[in-house]
């Protein structure tokens, strides 16, 4: 058939156009193809002649591939669309092979071809524009596309499936209401939700507790921004399990990012750490609670790091160490007591090996004050064991050692006692003995204590005094003390202790949970009272048997004590003799001077001696010597007399016997005496008167020798005159300085070696008995004269001076030792030690000296240097007419 | 020098009597001498110019003597020079009469000053 088409030219730009192009005509089912264009015959291997008239299917038909691709009839289909409808209809990616020429296998080959109706004028379908493009490589890319969207499908769903089964909880919260776009299970279970109260909703409608905190913001941020955010044990309330509680929660909010880079979403990563960090939370109050009890109870920490000898110390580690905060290492040590640093130094070498640390030391405040320190710690050491740290604790624990040392004390008192000291349970079981006591009662070791009952530690008959009286007593009163009798467990001994029991009550409740005991033995005590009285008895058979009255009188003066012996004699009682008593029995003219001397010895706590004369219960006059010594206390201060009073009526009557005889005798002697003088004395006359002057010499010489007899018996009568008190004495007022001139000048004939010197001042009167005082100063002339073998000086000093007139006797003689000077007024006093022979006398002449001195109321004395000389005084009251009386 | 004077000496030992004698008749006295004192107050005829008397004179007392020779007209005049052992026995020698008073033992020379100044 002829078709017209427009214009050869028309022809031309359909035969080169590039796109294949086949016109086939709506003659169905032949579709006759009516022309084809260059293009198309290229695509297809075929000539214009293979195809003008001839039915396309005809000439394409079904390839081996059609049972798959199926395009006959695809083809058939969008043929009859296209003529149908009277529109383009276009087959897209089918496959239809195309055989390759000179050979029997086919090109796969993908088309995608329109076919498209040409209508005529009246609107009828004329024929269409069958125009093939070959998509193969379109397709075979779309395949390869497809494949690669199917894997990257496959790997999504697997992304999800992980997503969705991660142990960990993974959300998308898109837009800024923050809509659940996807959220697994974890985090479900973590929010307490379930996904489909979740998905497709704000999440914090549904989390309602969580609104507000701040999350939303972080949100926003993390969408806004694209940071991520990481959240680190933040707390979550959530409701769960019904129940309101913080989750904590590790969390990562990461931007969601789409294929153009924007952000819609925000992807949340969360892990509950809840545990972790109640288990951290614990952890750290346990901590917290750690430190605030140590800070409670004052224990100072430390760390020390033993490689550089660093240490941290807690405040309070520095308190206790009396600095305000911490210090270096250093300053520590250097505050420890310097006797406690080899304490520290031992400790921290002991400590390296046996891994711990504790030893107590001293340290010294700025203040001075002194405190205890107890050091606690643990070594830590590296793998290679070598100790690198130490940790521990201080404290300080001077009131706890001052406390221990109170109790040690007070322990070291209880265990050192010597009495028993004891605690009685209420169940009548002692639950302590102290080693005293239990050797007091037998115990043979402190576990018997608790388990020997009370009972057993008396006999029954005495048990019965404890329960009736003793634990009454103590439980009512709260004391009881007094004797009773115990026994020894072993021994089975009853003996006596005096027992002071005290209730000890319990310091809360107040009521009685023991029962004190201090127990001491009293048999020693019996014994001794024993042994006292034993003593007592003995002493007082002794002082009865005694011959001598002994007494003791108070520092009062009041007589405390007298023997038997006094109340045999006196024949008063014990009590009548006390105090003042005593005196009564004392002969009358005695009493008076007994009674003062005894008051004035005792006011000047001096030894006391007086005689007196004693009124025996037999009616005898005996003579009684008493003395006392003074007694003092240990503090120095006088208690009184101790002495003894004896009898010395036959000394007395002794002595005067002698005294009698001496009288006598001395008297007898006289007379002889005077005979013999006389005779020499004309002796010498008559011879003198012949002329024989030599023999006259001897009789002369005699007479000297009779004179020192004279003189010598002389000092007997006197001495014996003394001592019975029969001295007499002719006082008058005589010229003194006249009579010792007179005195001097006869002295001077008596000696040839010796000078005697007159150094006199003008003196006066003087009353007294002037040839006993002039007897005085021959003594002391003559003893200086017998006394200065050596040195020929004697000097004779009188003097004036307050109203006494004083001489003095000075000579460079041998001197007397200062221990003799006292004693040379002493009756038979001389001269002692190996010069005694040398220097004759019977010592009488100072004591008759002192005497005679003493009688006219004046003093005598001696100063004197040994091997320098003596020098003799005494002093006489001046004589003031009308004062002195003679009293004798 | 005319007529030696006369002393008389009363003692009751004859070494004193003796001795006392020599003395005086070696100095020109004439020297009487009784040992006892009784004879003394019996004296009726030829005093002696001074009377040595001693006070102790066997079992009688010189002063007792003295005393009793003073009161007596006829010897109230004799000078009586007492003698005695004892010093002490001065005062009551001369408050019983005596003239003087001499102990013993003494110095001839004094006892010789002391007859002199007292012999009539």
């Amino acid at each position: 058939m002829e078709i017209n088409l427009p214009g050869g030219g028309h022809k031309d730009i359909f035969y080169n156009s590039l796109a294949p192009m086949l016109i086939i005509g709506t003659d169905a089912p032949a579709y006759t193809m009516l022309d084809v264009n260059n293009a198309y015959l290229s695509t297809t291997h075929t000539t214009r002649e293979d195809l003008i008239g001839k039915s396309v299917f005809g000439v394409f038909p079904a390839n081996p591939t059609d049972n798959i691709s199926r395009n006959i009839e695809r083809t058939i289909f969008s043929f009859e669309q296209a003529i149908i409808n009277k529109a383009v209809h276009i087959m897209s990616n089918y496959r239809y092979d195309i055989p390759i020429p000179g050979t029997n296998d086919f090109e796969e080959r993908y088309w995608t071809t329109s076919n498209t109706p040409v209508l005529d004028s009246n609107g009828a379908v004329m024929y269409f524009i069958h125009s093939p493009a070959n998509v193969t490589e379109m397709y075979k890319l779309a395949e390869r596309e497809k494949a690669g969207v199917a894997a990257l499908k496959h790997q999504q769903e697997q992304l999800y499936a992980t997503f969705m089964q991660a142990p960990v909880g993974i959300g998308i919260f898109k837009g800024p209401e923050n809509i659940v776009d996807l959220i697994n299970d974890p985090l479900c279970q973590l929010y307490g939700k379930t996904r489909e109260e979740l998905m497709g909703k704000p999440v914090f409608d549904v989390l309602l507790h969580t609104r507000g905190l701040g999350f939303e913001a972080l949100l926003d941020n993390v969408r806004l921004t694209g940071k991520s955010f990481k959240g680190t044990g933040m707390a979550v309330p959530l409701v769960r399990n019904q129940r309101l509680e913080n989750a904590y929660i590790n969390f990562v909010y990461e931007p969601f990012r789409e294929t153009d880079g924007s952000i819609a979403a925000v992807i949340v990563v969360a892990t509950e750490v809840t545990e972790l960090v109640i288990a951290k939370n614990q952890i750290e109050e346990a901590e917290a609670r750690a430190r605030l009890a140590v800070d409670a109870v004052g224990l100072g920490t430390f760390d020390l790091d033993l490689p550089t000898g660093e240490m941290i110390t807690s405040k309070k580690f520095a308190n206790i160490f009396g600095f305000e905060e911490p210090v270096p290492r250093n300053d520590y040590v250097a505050v420890f007591h310097p006797d406690d640093l080899i304490v520290r130094k031992l400790a921290h070498e002991q400590a390296i090996i046996a891994g711990n640390i504790l030893y107590e030391a001293r340290v010294i405040w700025k203040d001075a004050s002194v405190h205890w320190v107890r050091v606690e710690g643990k070594v830590f050491y590296d793998a290679a064991g070598k100790a690198v740290r130490i940790l521990g604790i201080l404290l300080d624990i001077t009131d706890q050692r001052k406390a221990k040392e109170e109790q040690r004390k007070l322990i070291s008192l209880v265990d050192n006692s010597v009495d028993l000291v004891s605690i009685l349970n209420m169940d009548g079981v002692n639950s302590y003995i102290n080693e005293a006591g239990r050797n007091l009662l037998g115990f043979e070791n402190e576990e018997q204590v608790t388990k020997i009952p009370v009972s057993a530690l008396h006999a029954p008959e005495h048990f019965e005094q404890v329960e009736k009286e003793v634990i009454p007593m103590v439980m009512t009163t709260g004391k009881w003390a007094g004797t009773m009798m115990v026994r020894h467990l072993q021994t089975g001994e009853i003996f006596p202790v005096y027992n002071n029991c005290f209730r000890i009550d319990d310091p809360e409740s107040g009521k009685p949970i023991a029962i004190g005991a201090v127990m001491r033995d009293l048999r020693p005590e019996l014994a001794a009272k024993q042994a006292l009285a034993d003593s007592e008895q003995l002493l007082r058979n002794i002082t009865t048997a005694t011959p001598i009255a002994l007494w003791m009188s108070d520092e009062n003066g009041a007589v405390s004590y007298v023997n038997q012996t006094w109340l045999n004699w006196t024949g008063r009682t014990y009590e009548e003799t006390l105090g003042g008593g005593w005196l009564e029995p004392i002969y009358q003219e005695d009493r008076q001077i007994a009674k003062e001397k005894f008051s004035s010895d005792s006011s000047a706590k001096v030894l006391f001696e007086v005689e007196f004369r004693l009124n025996h219960s037999d009616g005898t006059i005996h003579w009684c010597i008493a003395n006392g010594q003074p007694q003092y206390r240990s503090d120095g201060s006088f208690s009184g007399y101790i002495g003894a009073c004896v009898d010395i009526t036959e000394q007395k009557q002794l002595q005067k016997q002698k005294d009698d005889f001496i009288g006598i005798a001395s008297h007898e002697l006289k007379t002889p005496v005077t005979s013999i003088k006389g005779y020499a004395q004309v002796l010498e006359k008559m011879l003198l008167k012949k002329g024989d002057v030599k023999e006259a010499m001897m009789m002369n010489r005699m007479d000297m020798q009779i004179r020192r007899l004279t003189s010598l018996i002389g000092d007997l009568l006197d001495v014996t005159k003394i001592n019975s008190g029969k001295l007499q004495f002719n006082d008058a007022p005589f010229d003194f300085n006249g009579m010792v001139k007179d005195l001097i000048e006869d002295l001077r004939r008596t000696t040839e070696k010796h000078e005697l010197a007159e150094d006199f001042n003008e003196t006066g009167m003087v009353y007294g008995d002037k040839d006993r005082i002039g007897q005085v100063i021959t003594n002391l002339v003559t003893n200086a004269i017998k006394y200065s073998p050596a040195a020929g000086k004697i000097i004779i000093h009188i003097a004036l001076q307050n109203n006494e007139v004083t001489l003095c006797v000075q000579d460079y003689g041998i001197g007397i030792p200062g221990d003799k000077l006292e004693k040379v007024f002493e009756q038979f006093y001389r001269v002692s030690g190996e010069m005694q022979h040398t220097f004759p006398g019977l010592g009488l002449g100072l004591y008759i000296s002192s005497e005679i001195i003493k009688r006219e109321r004046g003093r005598i004395w001696v100063t004197s240097r040994e091997g320098k000389g003596s020098t003799f005084c005494f002093a006489l009251p001046l004589y003031v007419e009308g004062q002195q009386t003679n009293e004798n | 020098m005319g007529k030696p004077k006369k002393v008389m000496i009363a003692d009751d030992d004859p070494g004193i009597v003796d001795a006392m004698s020599v003395m005086l008749e070696f100095e020109g006295y004439e020297v009487s001498a009784t040992l006892n004192g009784a004879v003394l107050l019996d004296m009726e005829d030829e005093l002696p110019d001074l009377l040595l008397l001693d006070i102790w004179m066997s079992g009688m007392d010189g002063r007792n003597i003295c005393k009793q020779l003073k009161q007596k007209a006829f010897t109230s005049k004799l000078p009586i020079l007492m003698i005695s052992a004892s010093k002490d026995i001065e005062r009551s020698a001369l408050e019983a009469g005596a003239n003087d008073f001499l102990a013993k033992p003494f110095e001839m020379d004094e006892l010789l000053k002391k007859i002199e100044r007292n012999i009539a």
